[in-house]
């Protein structure tokens, strides 16, 4: 199954090739699925080098492919120095504790997270956890809403406009109502989580709940009538339908919805934590882009570039998942 | 990695109250220290040198000293810190002056805000583009080395707005937030060079105060400020630094003057709780302050030499985050107006020096006059009203208590601080602004009648 | 003896924008128990629409079916369906198709292995042993029909229906699984009904040809008796009398007494095709 991740199809004729079968063929698929890639990558790097060179912005020149180079080692720099921080801050706590214990043997001692700055690396993490929750969360709301809905034309003509209207608000909308709504109502002294990130997760779910929903929908609406036959002389009950008929029926097109939900969850999450200030990527690049320190774009650039990679990741991720479970291999090959 | 921390931390914990149990029976109770009731700590601020008390409080391990353990979060922009500081997601935050005193009075979000502990004096600059530049230098008196007079007033630039008027165009300013030091500085600064800078009358929702203006001033963050100006929207701007030396640095502007050549050593930023979080935490609120007085102190010691480590800090990114350079050209002492014209400027930033961490009743008046002044308050007040609404908001007594327990633990020196015995929280008559316009305090109304633009006695828009 | 199945007065209207739309009027057969019964006629004249009401899949509007003395008014697996498009669970192996209706219809009467037991048997029964553990889409048609027969059999339905179980299939396969089907009726003497358009496998399987009216209010036109000795070997046949006097009875109720104006041309080119079986467009 790691064809998904590492696509290792040019490991084969590699293989054939130190073997000695088929030496001129081998070669070619191995220039075709190595090679190509990597001469799009050059060609992009060079266009890319060559016209940062040639853009001067108020904070110097725009980041090359070597200073997003120098400045994500100096992001994994930074992340380990803090970690070093973390270290001696509850090295510190430790003492401050014992020492009021010794003061005050009531007192049980509390074990603070250390309270210094998010590195890049937990940002990163952040980001994940939270586009992660956002999209489970919307999935756990619109697969079987999309299952109800796509059973009964009739609940589907109602809803219909609702999701089609709702569908596509920009998250930058949503997200006052929902900050302001979050404050209202999450209130707790002691919160589990806090509440920035139900907020992004929130907004998150409200915007990728759709495409799985209509997806779904349309899905179950579209199952074979044979099958449904088949359903009602075998007498399946509505559990039994929904799960051996509906649900394995619908899965490649639940997966579709599910794969459009997890990329609009990702853009989403970036935007909503660049505008409300949400731990994450997004507030990363908010944040160099008001620093304005002569680094500022480079870092920006490997955040762009690392936001481009995890959502290509977090796509693969999906596909292998839908290899695993869906029946339609056809319908996995996007 | 968190697996490992976890065991860690519950091991450490076990020995803890293992400790604790021995503790019991063998070591003879010392003093019952005080400890402050809410310990984990959020403190929001906006990414300005004057920051700097927070900071350095963090990274000098004074807050941790005091058994807090605070977290430091920049906030996109004033708005947005005053709502979390209401809404408790913050317990505390680096705000404008006016800011516990507009929120108390009820412009613009209402909340019961207070605070005990000035951060700074001065810190701000009036920037203007480089076009803006050089219409105003035909019309600023040079010295003999051929560089303009300071302090260059608003009368050079009274021709320029006019000319922009005639020609129809408005002529845009940007300033922070409506009830900011930068808003009243740069008001001033135009109404005492007979520029209008424009009413308030929120009694008939109008918040935008620019009724009647010569020159428009409208809201922009201050990361935003030069990046606003360069794309055109604004001529010039009053903010605090980085912002103006970062406009010489990208060669997009020039800085004209500082607010300490507007009123000499102007009470800045201060640090805000709401009422509610002070009534409820008064043990925290009170470490809170002894740890910023200590790290203002430090900031201003042995003649500002401290200062270039401080640039290092606030150069960090999750602070200020601009380049060393640019932050260091006015926290060390220096201001670059015209590139490669810097001048010395000792007091640009005042963190501790002058009291400057004392919360005057008389500096909240100041920003309560400018808000009748402006028609922020759109009715007359009594000069009872401007000392009751500042003894509301400025807690000078809180600050005290702070204080003295610093100087029993021999932090610090009795001389650091203004004779609590004997202060009354009003500074004496002050006359060293631009215009020579003596400001008392005790007196807000007569103050405001001295001004020829503003609202005054019963005037109403 | 009595009838096992009996269809009385069977009517069925459909609401149409236009009005109701009579699709079917007067359809009345007895059917005995192991009797295999054609139904045969035109497109659109309402073959499927009787099996989906003897299935409980239609509800009549006039009338109705009475199997084994209990009238009939929702589906169930005693009827169980051949479909014309196989209908496997595209993510079912063979065996799991089947295990999936042998589950509904034997919960708590067999054990787990004599489940196991009875699915093979079943599949064996259609020489689909080989391939138990492929999914739909990893067979060929004909092998897919196989595999819906099994299902279809291992419900000991007390009707089989069949709604043109061959008629995707290409010639040779056909005829290899309608093979299949005499044999497995040898054995088993199932009652069946079976829709088909083509009038050679209507004549080779059948007992009784139920030959329908065009619609609409289509009904039963004439019913054929094939008084034809079993097992019947079509290579044989193909050149008896008596089979080719069945088949010509029935042509002529299809081309002359029902002739569809409409496909009257295809209809007669596929007359005098080479191809041995007449298929009804």
């Amino acid at each position: 199954m790691s064809i998904a991740l590492s696509n290792i199809a040019w490991l084969e004729p590699v293989v054939k090739i130190a073997k000695g079968e088929n030496v001129a063929e081998n070669a070619q698929l191995i220039i075709k699925s190595v090679g190509l890639p990597l001469a799009g990558i050059l060609v992009f790097l060079l266009v890319w080098h060559a016209a940062a060179s040639n853009i001067n912005t108020s904070l110097g020149q725009f980041p090359g492919p070597a200073d997003v180079v120098e400045q994500s080692q100096s992001l994994w720099t930074e992340h380990l120095t803090e970690r070093e921080k973390a270290e001696a801050f509850y090295e510190r706590q430790e003492k401050r504790n014992a020492d009021r214990v010794a003061n005050d043997p009531s007192y049980v001692p509390k074990i603070r997270e250390y309270t210094g700055k998010p590195t890049y690396i937990d940002q990163i993490g952040t980001s994940l956890v939270t586009v992660l929750s956002g999209f489970l969360l919307a999935s756990a709301i619109a697969i079987p809403f999309g299952i109800v809905i796509g059973l009964s034309a009739n609940l589907y003509s109602a809803f219909n406009p609702v999701i089609q209207i709702f569908k596509p608000v920009s998250p930058l909308a949503w997200l006052p109502l929902v900050t302001m709504v979050v404050s209202a109502l999450y209130v707790s002294d002691d919160p589990m989580v806090a509440k920035s990130f139900v907020t992004s997760m929130i907004t998150v779910m409200l915007c990728c709940l759709w495409p799985t929903v209509i997806n779904t929908a349309v899905g179950v609406a579209s199952i074979p009538k044979d099958l449904i036959n088949v359903s009602q002389v075998l007498r399946l009950s509505y559990l039994e339908h929904v799960r051996k008929i509906v649900l394995p029926s619908s899965i490649p097109m639940v997966f579709t919805g599910l794969r459009l939900s997890l990329g609009i969850a990702w853009m989403v999450l970036i935007a909503a934590e660049m505008l409300a200030q949400n731990p994450g990527l997004g507030k990363f690049v908010w944040d160099e882009f008001q620093n304005g320190s002569s680094d500022s774009l480079g870092r920006i650039m490997v955040a762009v570039i690392t936001i481009g990679i995890i959502g290509f990741l977090l796509d693969r991720i999906m596909l292998m998942i839908q290899r695993r479970v869906s029946w339609d291999k056809s319908a996995a090959l996007r | 990695m968190r697996g490992i921390k976890t065991l860690r931390r519950t091991f450490v914990k076990s020995a803890l109250v293992l400790a604790a149990g021995m503790a019991t029976m063998s070591a003879p109770l010392t003093n019952a220290a005080e400890y402050a009731e809410k310990e984990e700590l959020k403190f929001g601020f906006i990414k300005l040198t004057d920051m700097a008390p927070l900071a350095v409080a963090y990274e000098k391990g004074y807050f941790e000293d005091e058994g807090l353990y605070v977290t430091l979060e920049a906030q996109a922009n004033w708005k947005v810190l005053l709502d979390r500081v209401i809404d408790g997601q913050l317990d505390g935050a680096h705000m404008l002056a006016g800011q516990p005193l507009g929120a108390t009075i009820g412009f613009g979000t209402q909340a019961h805000i207070i605070t005990a502990f000035s951060m700074d004096l001065n810190g701000n600059g009036i920037t203007v583009s480089n076009d803006i530049w050089e219409q105003m230098k035909p019309n600023i008196p040079k010295q003999a080395d051929g560089k303009p007079v300071h302090p260059i007033k608003a009368d050079a630039l009274k021709p320029v707005i006019d000319k922009y008027k005639a020609e129809g165009k408005p002529f845009n300013m940007g300033m922070v937030f409506p009830v900011s030091t930068h808003n009243y500085e740069l008001r001033y600064w135009l109404a005492a060079g007979g520029i209008n800078p424009g009413y308030y009358a929120p009694h008939k929702g109008d918040s935008s105060g620019q009724i009647s203006a010569d020159a428009l001033l409208s809201v922009t963050p201050p990361p935003q400020m030069p990046a606003t100006m360069e794309a055109g929207t604004i001529y010039g701007y009053c903010v605090g630094e980085p912002w103006n030396q970062q406009a010489v640095f990208k060669g997009i502007g020039v800085p004209v003057i500082t607010d300490y050549e507007i009123w000499k050593n102007n009470p800045e930023k201060v640090f805000g709780v709401s009422k509610e979080w002070a009534d409820k935490y008064p043990i925290t609120h009170k470490k809170v302050v002894k740890a910023m007085i200590r790290a203002a102190e430090w900031l201003d010691a042995n003649n500002n030499a401290n200062r270039p480590e401080a640039v290092k800090i606030l150069s960090k990114p999750q602070y200020v985050g601009a380049d060393y350079d640019v932050i260091a050209n006015s926290m060390t002492g220096t201001f670059e107006y015209e590139k490669g014209d810097k001048r010395e400027v000792p007091d640009f930033n005042v963190f501790f020096r002058h009291n400057a961490t004392y919360p005057y009743y008389s500096d909240a008046i100041w920003y309560l006059s400018q808000m009748r002044r402006w028609g922020q308050i759109a009715e007359p007040k009594s000069d009872d009203w401007f000392m009751e609404t500042a003894k509301k908001v400025y807690r000078p007594d809180i600050y005290a208590e702070a204080a003295k327990e610093l100087i029993k633990e021999g932090k610090m020196k009795a001389s650091d601080f203004p004779d609590f015995a004997t202060e009354t929280g009003f500074k004496p008559p002050q006359t060293e602004f631009i215009d020579g316009i003596t400001y008392d305090g005790t007196k807000p109304n007569d103050y405001l009648k001295k001004f020829k633009i503003g609202l005054k006695g019963n005037d109403k828009i | 003896m009595n009838p096992l199945l009996e269809l009385t007065d069977v009517g069925i209207e459909f609401p149409t924008p236009n009005g109701p739309f009579c699709a079917l009027q007067n359809v009345n057969l007895k059917i005995k128990k192991g009797e295999f019964i054609s139904l045969i006629g035109h497109s659109g004249c309402g073959k499927s629409t009787v099996l989906n009401i003897v299935a409980g899949l239609y509800q009549a509007t006039q009338g109705g079916v009475v199997l084994g003395g209990k009238e009939v008014n929702e589906p169930g697996p005693e009827r169980a369906v051949v479909f014309q498009n196989h209908s496997l669970l595209p993510w079912l192996t063979a065996y799991e198709n089947v295990e999936l209706a042998v589950k509904r219809v034997f919960k708590g009467k067999k054990s787990k292995a004599e489940m196991k037991e009875w699915i093979e048997h079943n599949l064996e029964l259609v020489h689909m042993s080989h391939a138990l553990h492929k999914r739909p889409d990893e067979i060929s048609g004909g092998m897919k029909q196989r595999v819906g027969i099994a299902r279809a059999l291992s419900m000991e339905p007390q009707v089989l229906l069949m709604d043109e179980p061959f008629g995707a299939l290409d010639a040779l396969t056909r005829a290899h699984l309608q093979d299949s089907l005499m044999e497995i009726q040898k054995e088993l003497n199932n009652t069946v009904i079976m829709i088909t358009h083509d009038v050679d496998e209507a004549v080779l399987l059948s007992d009784r040809i139920v030959m329908m009216t065009n619609g609409p209010s289509a009904t039963i036109g004439e019913i054929l008796d094939v008084e034809l000795e079993r097992p019947r070997n079509r290579i044989q046949l193909a050149d008896d009398p008596t089979y080719n006097k069945y088949r010509q009875q029935v042509l002529s109720f299809l081309y002359e007494k029902q002739r569809k104006p409409d496909v009257e041309a295809p209809a007669k080119k596929a007359a005098t095709s080479e191809s041995k079986t007449e298929k009804v467009a």
